[in-house]
């Protein structure tokens, strides 16, 4: 119970602090200060007290779309392993339900983007649909060839790559890992994919969807985002930490292993700069060649190679 | 068996009866007929369903081709309660659909008589179980299909739409006559209980016969290559027309498939792969493009080339379980290829019902003149976004059940020890998440650009209200029945479990390794999705703060217009240009010239990869061959009864030789 009262704060309030982290670590290689790493938290809190202003040519979709993503989200956390447990609800294939309900949110997230009417939105529409449909594949892929390590079709499978795959599992590990990383960067809009600071129109892909929604409504796609990142740091955890540790310390590790990630996110931003738009697919892309490295390391761990 | 046959022959009759009736009351005494004989009908497939004890009737018919014996077996209850019941829907919306119409002065009798004889002989199809007769029914359905696309002849595409898929469906009918000949040359019968103890004592002609019929039905499914006619005759027809074809009448391809599945038992591991490959094509191909269709109608019609590929997927998921003799594999392939068949014909009607209310409306079915729909008409609007919502396959739907079972079966698959298999399976389950993906892409498109934003043109911006109740209940109930089978599918469950038993040869508890349990799990996961998400919808929507309304954020520009949005094409062109090779894009740009540019445009034509290599070809061929003959049509009668003669004396020369 304990465990499960502990992940829930996690999970509430890990989201913010990985944004905070991201932005001070992005001031530690500017050379600033930078803002607290609550600062995430104070915006919550300012822009959800804000009232509205909306664009006249939407309709009710676009109101009802932000309560959908952050909805989305944190039902979707119910299917994924957190610190020291299984998933709430651990059921078999659960990873397509996770992906499905995610994809859910950003069906509607599309619709209330092109609800503004506005060329901008749309551009970030068209593009977020684009690049999600290259990432899906990659990450049906991964978890699929894992799953067929050890027969197991819950999110547990990933727990166990090392035990089931003998002289191939740190490198599957490694490469899973990779695939994870580059869906973090892609699908939460971080550099060098999408670059969430930017303030000009034409070169955004998530953010430019969100251009007309302000107060809590921008605040909730923010978090909703947030919960997806910190998701899949979750399974990138899941891979990482041995199960076989006592409690304290792999909810130390997990808590470790968020925050480098933060670090590595908000170091990978300072070090390059954003990838010109159409050359976005070709990193993309790299995900799935990692992905099908995967299958092709799972499929050799089954039938041989080396032994 | 009796009320089947009562209810057949209501509909039979009932097209002529409307008839005599005024132009006005026709469509409403045919609806009358139709509820009725559905219900007739339904009854006896009820039965046999829940009973799991096949009816069978057997007629005298002809001492050359056999007796006629209607068969009602599990799979063919499960179809006939589709036709029946699941038609009904859009017979009823053909009220209000035909009208304007009638009000025009337009004479509806086609509609009249070929709709119930349409449904009629798909009964038929289904029911039959004697080669010749059902070739036979399946003619009389193509017919009155193609008399029912060709509602609208004056306009010269439709009628060369609806020559098309008459073409494809004579092509269609060759390949089964191939398929059926075989089995029965072997069987000396024309009935397919004979034809099974042929195909599961001889398994290389088993593969033969499976893959001619694969074609010769999948010809009549849309599977790719041999969806061309899909594309062109879905738009060409009404929409309640377009609805039934795309939602039942393809589904009939299907049960070819199943029928001749059924009769095999064992499908051996070339056809399984082969099924399973065709469907991936398919899936990906049809999504590729309905994605980059303009044309609402057909954007759906390439839909239905989608579905009817992920119900080849759970095809060929089963049949490889059934090859590699691991039940579980075969079952949940099979029943999620049996609920995609169910599901796919609720929100595919419903899509095309959707279409068809903003086509009455707006005139039009080119995307890039509506827009702003969903102020004017929201009843459609949010009626054709569950129906997005459903066809993308996402929670919680129905769509969402079959997709589920068919991944779950596919990780299944994977237990089988087998290199190629796994490597099959793996690339499967990465496909099949790229076209859920794709779907979002698509159907996001469809929804935003027909009902979002501001209208783009005069057609759209002169609608006033939405369509009457005619059009929207037949909607609403499609909508809930979706809603339904997605929250609680097993209510189904005993029914169409009955219709695996007929496909495979496994016992009947072959559920009782946690199928049921896994499907409560996913209702009560899918009625806790839609529960929370309502909660949180309601709770944002009364906790009322301040608005003010403003126009779209235009970059410091305050006078955004329709034309600055959006256009459906722009929408699309991130994804289609990364896959540039796969379309033959045909441009007609006329760029702005000179200091003060008068005229420019941009159109831009998007065809049909396999219709501009392979169709358009075999057509140039075709012609090029047959105009060697020329000569011989001299317009002389006396040379025509010479040719009569010489081929005469070449049949009774061949069958003295043969004979």
């Amino acid at each position: 119970m304990t465990i499960k009262i502990l992940n829930l704060i996690i999970l509430l309030f890990m989201p913010f602090l990985m944004l905070g982290i991201i932005k001070k670590t992005k001031a530690f290689w500017g050379g600033r200060r930078g803002a607290s790493i609550l600062q995430p938290v104070y915006d919550f809190i300012k822009l959800f007290k804000k009232d509205f202003v909306i664009s006249e040519t939407t309709s009710f979709l676009f109101k009802i779309s932000p309560v959908i993503s952050i909805g989305c989200a944190f039902f979707a956390s119910l299917f994924v392993p957190l610190a020291n447990m299984s998933a709430i609800i651990n059921i078999p294939a659960g990873f397509v339900i996770f992906a499905y309900v995610f994809g859910f949110s950003k069906f509607f997230a599309l619709l209330a983007a092109m609800d503004t009417g506005s060329s901008f939105e749309g551009m970030g529409a068209s593009r977020e649909a684009c690049f999600t449909s290259i990432v899906e594949p990659a990450f049906f892929m991964l978890l699929a060839s894992i799953m067929a390590l050890s027969g197991n079709y819950t999110f547990d499978a990933l727990k166990s790559i090392m035990h089931n795959s003998g002289i191939y599992g740190i490198l599957i590990c490694i490469f899973s890992v990779a695939v994870l990383f580059v869906m973090i960067l892609t699908e939460c809009s971080r550099v060098p994919v999408d670059d969430p600071e930017t303030h000009l129109e034409l070169t955004m892909i998530h953010e430019v969807m969100i251009l007309d929604n302000c107060g809590s409504d921008l605040v909730l796609y923010t978090w909703a985002n947030a919960i997806k990142m910190f998701l899949l740091t979750s399974l990138i955890a899941t891979i990482i930490i041995p199960s076989s540790l006592n409690f304290v310390l792999q909810i130390v590790l997990y808590l470790i292993l968020m925050f480098l990630v933060a670090v590595i996110i908000g170091t990978v931003e300072s070090s390059m700069a954003r990838i010109r738009l159409s050359h976005v697919f070709e990193f993309i892309f790299i995900m799935s060649a990692l992905a099908l490295v995967v299958l092709s390391l799972v499929v050799a761990g089954v039938f041989g190679g080396v032994n | 068996m009796n009320y089947y046959l009562l209810g057949i022959l209501i509909l039979f009759l009932s097209g002529f009866i409307s008839l005599i009736f005024k132009n006005e009351y026709r469509t409403k005494i045919l609806s009358f007929f139709c509820v009725v004989s559905s219900i007739f009908c339904s009854i006896p497939a009820i039965k046999v369903l829940f009973e799991k004890n096949p009816i069978t009737t057997e007629f005298y018919f002809n001492p050359l081709f056999g007796n006629v014996i209607l068969n009602i077996d599990n799979l063919s209850a499960f179809f006939i309660l589709l036709i029946s019941l699941i038609s009904l829907p859009s017979i009823i919306y053909s009220n209000g659909y035909l009208k304007p119409y009638i009000e025009k002065g337009k004479n509806i009798s086609t509609q009249i008589v070929f709709l119930p004889l349409l449904l009629a002989s798909m009964l038929l199809v289904v029911s039959v179980s004697n080669a010749f007769m059902f070739l036979v029914c399946w003619e009389i359905m193509s017919l009155s299909s193609f008399f029912l696309v060709v509602f609208e002849t004056e306009k010269k595409e439709i009628l060369k739409a609806g020559i098309k898929y008459l073409v494809f469906m004579h092509v269609s009918i060759l390949f089964i006559i191939f398929a059926f000949v075989l089995c029965s040359l072997n069987a000396n019968s024309y009935n397919f209980s004979d034809f099974a103890s042929v195909l599961v004592q001889n398994k290389e002609m088993a593969n033969i016969v499976f893959i001619l019929a694969f074609i010769g039905f999948g010809l009549k499914a849309g599977f790719v290559p041999f969806h061309n006619w899909l594309p062109d005759a879905h738009p060409a027809a009404p929409s309640h027309v377009s609805a039934i074809m795309s939602g039942i009448m393809i589904k009939t391809g299907i049960y070819g498939i199943l029928r001749i599945l059924s009769l095999i038992k064992y499908p051996s591991l070339t056809i399984s792969y082969f099924v399973l490959l065709i469907a991936l094509v398919s899936v990906l191909y049809g999504l590729l493009y309905a994605i980059s269709q303009r044309d609402l109608k057909k954007l759906l019609a390439y839909s239905s080339i989608e579905n009817i590929g992920i119900i080849g997927l759970g095809i060929g998921v089963g049949m490889l379980g059934v090859a590699y003799s691991n039940n579980i594999v075969a079952v949940f392939g099979f029943m999620g290829s049996i609920f995609h068949i169910l599901n796919h014909s609720i929100f595919k009607q419903l899509l095309f019902l959707s279409a068809g209310s903003v086509y009455i409306k707006t005139h039009t079915r080119d995307m890039e003149l509506l827009g702003g729909l969903i102020k004017t008409m929201p009843k459609t609007s949010i009626l054709f976004i569950v129906a997005s919502v459903a066809i993308c396959g996402l929670p919680p739907l129905n769509g969402f059940i079959s997709e589920f079972l068919i991944y779950f079966g596919m990780l299944k698959g994977l237990e089988i020890n087998n290199f190629f298999e796994m490597v099959v399976i793996l690339f499967s389950v990465a496909g099949l998440s790229l076209v859920g993906t794709m779907a979002i892409l698509c159907f996001s498109k469809a929804t935003s650009i027909v009902f979002l934003g501001l209208p783009r043109s005069e057609n759209s911006l002169k609608v006033e209200s939405d369509n009457g109740k005619t059009i929207i209940l037949p909607m609403l109930f499609l909508a809930l029945a979706s809603l339904v089978i997605g929250l609680y599918p097993q209510a189904l469950l005993n029914i169409l479990s009955g219709v695996m038993l007929v496909l495979t040869n496994l016992d009947t508890n072959i559920l009782d390794f946690g199928f049921v349990s896994l499907l409560q799990n996913i209702s009560l996961i899918s009625f806790g999705f839609l529960t929370f998400l309502s909660v949180l919808i309601f709770i944002k929507l009364k906790l009322s703060k301040k608005v003010s309304v403003h126009n779209t954020w235009g970059c410091g520009y305050n006078k955004p217009n329709n034309h600055m949005q959006y256009s459906a094409s722009s929408y699309i062109n991130p994804f289609t240009s990364m896959l540039k090779p796969l379309f033959k894009n045909i441009f007609d740009i006329e760029k702005p010239k000179h200091l003060f540019p008068k005229s420019a445009h941009f159109n831009l034509q998007v065809n049909d990869i396999e219709e501009a290599y392979f169709i358009n070809p075999l057509v140039k061929f075709d012609e090029w061959f047959l105009a060697k003959f020329e000569t011989m049509q001299s317009g002389n009668i006396q040379s025509y009864i010479k040719y009569g003669l010489i081929f005469l004396i070449l049949i009774i020369i061949g069958s003295l030789f043969i004979g």
